[in-house]
């Protein structure tokens, strides 16, 4: 989600009064230090392009040199189990925390200060939770389920016992994730404490009367985004639960088991993750606004076009996917059905997801998490001075490391699919061809995004 | 909801979509579908290795070495691709900066 914006929105903020004057510069630098690291190649952006395009698909090529079954096998299985120690204990006192954090945002959110980068609620959801907590769960484990204070809540309240039509599956929370990231887009949620706590609130009452009506469990595993975005992460982290239990395992290494991804609803979810970050990106290009000029000018409402961009760019994310999976029916050849690949390809993206997440929002967490820090000393009043860290010019350098690292992971992993899933080794790398052209053009896509200017999405 | 399984897997039932017109190699054993034999006899040879008959292990080990040496020329071509992609670049970026 819009991590440059809401970087741009509060440094600007911090900016205005003065408290950080010397360092306004790199604060605001976050999603735009990627753009600088472009800047510093000194090249054309084609040539950044092409050289981000080629980066990937000579990963590939590196990554088709690994043909020992039994090696690549080795890595992917690897694990050691961990003690569930305090396991209990960590989810009560989670819990615990969990419901605190969310009672403080609602009424922070009313009573704290108006400015954005002072008020608790703010930096609690945005630099604590949306960046730094997502981070620790696809670096770390997903610890959400145990932290959830809607889950902590709803299990305490009685359940309606309706049953949860099966042909649902995951697709309410498809429709969840978008609806969340059209919200998120095209209102000040980062720049209005008040919007956002009654939004948290919003959000608070329809999961709880869900969650009442279906039952928590199967509420948060199928319906609820926000579990299902955090359950995905986790699939990518070092630890988790695997089928003996608690395991440490490889980073990403757990996305190639089979059964992860289940059907169709599945696969939409996983693609609907990785184009919610470009949208995100998407609206704020130069581009984007001269696109939607004349149609503005035309009487369609703003947000109609907003609402049509998101779900169309979807569209055309899911189409060019399942194209993948039918194109390498032909490469590979095999007769597996395409919902077959789709399904089992679809968990790599999830390593390119978190590449694109530590990229935006690592930056955004160094810098603003003193300001988090000192926030929650004054939740009320507002801290008098909140600092910023500077970043360092090298780090554009390193956010671009960490959206190579995504796409390399990616790569790897499926790879490692391709030779469980196909007998023939030259078939599981004939299998990849379409979807390395299909990540290729994803890679392009998204390093333009990154290079070019950042606006504020305009028209709303 | 089905659980993917995979071509080289022990499941009985695959997860294939053959079209109506085509004439895929099937595996004697779980009857699995294969667009070529090659990979019906790789498959053999990775999932029913112990039950395969001595014609079928021949099979397997010409299978094999029929897949290694185009894994051989394969990594050849990619090698070759890797070359002119790195001097491609290296002579774009001295053209260009």
């Amino acid at each position: 989600m819009a991590p440059s914006r809401r970087a741009r929105r509060i440094a600007t903020v911090l900016g205005a009064a003065a408290l950080l004057s010397a360092s306004a510069g790199p604060v605001s630098a976050h999603s735009a230090s990627l753009r600088s690291a472009s800047e510093s190649l000194s090249v054309p952006q084609w040539l950044f392009l092409l050289t981000g395009g080629a980066v990937v698909g000579a990963s590939f090529l590196l990554v088709t040199f690994a043909t020992d079954r039994s090696f690549v096998a080795s890595i992917h299985e690897w694990r050691r189990p961990l003690p569930g120690w305090g396991l209990e204990a960590g989810r009560a006192v989670g819990s615990l925390l969990g419901v605190v954090a969310l009672a403080g945002v609602i009424v922070l959110g009313f009573v704290g200060p108006e400015t954005a980068v002072r008020n608790p609620a703010v930096l609690v959801v945005w630099v604590g939770w949306w960046a730094g907590f997502a981070m620790s769960a696809y670096l770390v484990a997903n610890a959400w389920p145990a932290v959830d204070p809607l889950r902590a809540i709803a299990s305490k309240l009685p359940a309606a016992g309706v049953d949860y039509p099966d042909r649902l599956g995951a697709w309410p929370s498809v429709v969840g994730l978008l609806a969340l990231v059209f919200v998120e887009v095209v209102t000040p949620l980062a720049d209005d404490p008040r919007l956002l706590a009654s939004t948290v609130g919003v959000y608070a009452v329809i999961t709880l009367a869900g969650a009442v009506v279906v039952g928590p469990p199967r509420w948060f595993a199928d319906v609820d985004p926000v579990a299902r975005v955090f359950r995905y992460y986790g699939r990518v982290a070092p630890i988790g639960w695997g089928e003996s239990g608690f395991e440490l395992r490889l980073p990403g290494m757990a996305l190639t088991r089979r059964g992860k991804v289940d059907g169709p609803d599945e696969v939409a979810f996983v693609v609907a993750l990785v184009w919610v970050t470009t949208f995100d990106g998407l609206v704020t290009t130069p581009a984007w606004g001269a696109a939607a000029g004349p149609v503005v000018d035309a009487g369609v409402p703003p947000l109609g076009i907003y609402a049509a961009a998101l779900v169309l760019g979807y569209v055309v994310f899911l189409g060019a996917y399942r194209t993948a999976a039918r194109v390498a029916r032909r490469t590979a050849p095999t007769y597996l059905s395409v919902g077959t690949l789709a399904r089992r390809f679809a968990p790599p993206l999830l390593a390119i997801a978190a590449g694109y997440h530590l990229a935006h929002f690592l930056g955004y967490f160094l810098t603003l998490s003193p300001a988090l820090v000192a926030s929650l000393g004054h939740p009320i009043a507002g801290a008098a001075a909140p600092v910023g860290i500077v970043l360092p010019g090298w780090f554009g350098g390193l956010e671009l490391a960490f959206v190579l690292v995504g796409h390399v992971l990616a790569i790897w992993v499926a790879h490692a699919v391709a030779f469980d899933l196909f007998p023939d080794r030259l078939q599981a790398i004939r299998s990849q061809y379409p979807f390395i052209a299909v990540m290729i053009a994803y890679t392009a896509l998204s390093l333009w995004i990154v290079a070019e200017p950042t606006l504020s999405p305009p028209y709303l | 909801m089905t659980v993917t399984e995979p071509e080289s897997g022990a499941a009985p039932v695959p997860d294939a979509d053959v079209p109506p017109d085509a004439s895929p190699v099937e595996c004697p054993h779980c009857g699995r579908p294969f667009v070529r034999e090659r990979q019906r006899d790789l498959h053999v040879g990775l999932q029913h290795d112990r039950v395969a008959t001595d014609e079928e292990r021949t099979a397997i080990g010409r299978a094999a070495d029929a897949e290694r040496d185009e894994l051989r020329r394969f990594r050849l071509k990619a090698l070759i691709v890797l070359v002119v992609l790195y001097f491609g670049l290296l002579f774009t970026y001295s053209i260009v900066t």
